[in-house]
């Protein structure tokens, strides 16, 4: 399974929030540093 | 998820969003969120899409998904990867705020 390598371009997802709006990184693009955080889940 | 929601206005303040990215679906993520009044935007992943393009690891011994956090800069560069060993193994804030700071710092130069 790749790993993202430090100093190189994230690649590009297209997800949509809990509440169906669509969300992809490349939005934050040139205005907004953003914080991924992968997490195991909630339960 | 509380670290991040007690920070969240310094995460803001660094100007960050925090995409939190899980295997579960919708109707948790909505459940969780309301519960516990998270800010940040939470994408459920069924079908482990962007979890395996990031690389999140699995343990079977500990039997689930390790934790990791990526931060991407304004131009889209991967610029700290953390990939969890355990579920505790979650890297501070400060040092993500640290890091926002320095990063906005070098575009500021950089856009001088």
């Amino acid at each position: 399974m790749p790993k993202v390598e430090i100093n190189t371009q994230a690649p590009d997802f297209s997800l949509a929030d809990f509440n169906g709006q669509t969300v992809r990184l490349t939005d934050f693009r040139g205005g907004k540093n953003v914080v991924l955080v992968f997490n195991r889940g909630f339960t | 998820m509380a670290q991040l929601r007690q920070d969240f206005s310094a995460f803001v303040a660094q100007e960050a969003v925090i995409l939190v990215v899980g295997p579960e679906g919708p109707a948790t993520f909505k459940d969780y969120w309301q519960k516990h009044s998270l800010p940040f935007v939470g994408l459920p992943d069924l079908s482990h899409q962007v979890l395996k393009l990031f690389g999140q690891q699995v343990s079977l011994f500990r039997m689930g998904r390790m934790p990791a956090q990526v931060v991407v800069d304004k131009q889209g560069c991967a610029r700290f990867v953390h990939y969890g060993d355990s579920m505790s193994d979650i890297p501070d804030n400060q040092e993500l705020l640290g890091l926002l700071a320095d990063l906005n710092r070098e575009q500021l130069k950089e856009a001088v």
